[in-house]
């Protein structure tokens, strides 16, 4: 199974089902509530979203893949599920 | 701070400021009242109503781009998605938002 992490707002309705999806397949995965970090690890994440051109979250990582948004065709089809 | 109060302001600006747009609030009404009990409590904290579902990078150019309704910021986007990130205002021809899933900006080749 390929690792998967997510960034997540514990304000957005939309990261609460991006782990329920996960949750519910027991799929583990890792998470941050980036709104809940320390300022230190909200600009690390920052930069990591920069990088990739993102904007929003959810924010998941499937193996070396990322998914910006709820998915959860995309995240079913990269999990082969 | 009442929050149901504040809603109901937000609910009556924030329906005057979309409309012309072409946008109106999701029919998905437990969506939406979440989606405004987060911006109230985003707005007692940061003082501005902050889309729930973007971060805040204490960046004031970029976070005023995410106060909603942040539509015009994002029009291209948002009017291909026909709703904006959060779902919070969608087309107004949209009667089922489930059916429109959030797809970022660069999948689109916007921006």
């Amino acid at each position: 199974m390929q690792r998967v992490s997510m960034y997540t707002l514990s304000t957005c309705p939309w990261c609460k089902k991006t782990k329920k999806f996960f949750t519910d397949r027991g799929i583990p995965f890792d998470f941050t509530d980036t709104d809940l970090a320390d300022e230190a690890t909200q600009d690390q994440i920052m930069r990591e979203l920069d990088a990739m051109g993102a904007h929003g979250f959810p924010f998941v990582r499937i193996g070396d893949q990322v998914v910006e948004g709820y998915r959860p065709d995309v995240y079913a089809k990269l999990l082969g599920i | 701070m009442n929050i149901e109060s504040r809603k109901n302001a937000l609910r009556h600006f924030f329906r005057k400021v979309v409309e012309p747009m072409g946008f109106k609030f999701t029919p998905d009404t437990e969506l939406a009242e979440f989606l405004l009990d987060q911006e109230v409590k985003l707005e007692a904290k940061h003082g501005i109503c902050f889309c729930p579902c973007q971060p805040i990078r204490r960046d004031r150019t970029r976070d005023m781009q995410i106060v909603c309704p942040c539509i015009p910021f994002h029009r291209k986007h948002y009017d291909a998605m026909k709703r904006c990130w959060c779902g919070l205002f969608v087309h107004q021809d949209v009667t089922d938002p489930d059916s429109l899933p959030q797809v970022s900006a660069k999948e689109l080749g916007i921006e």
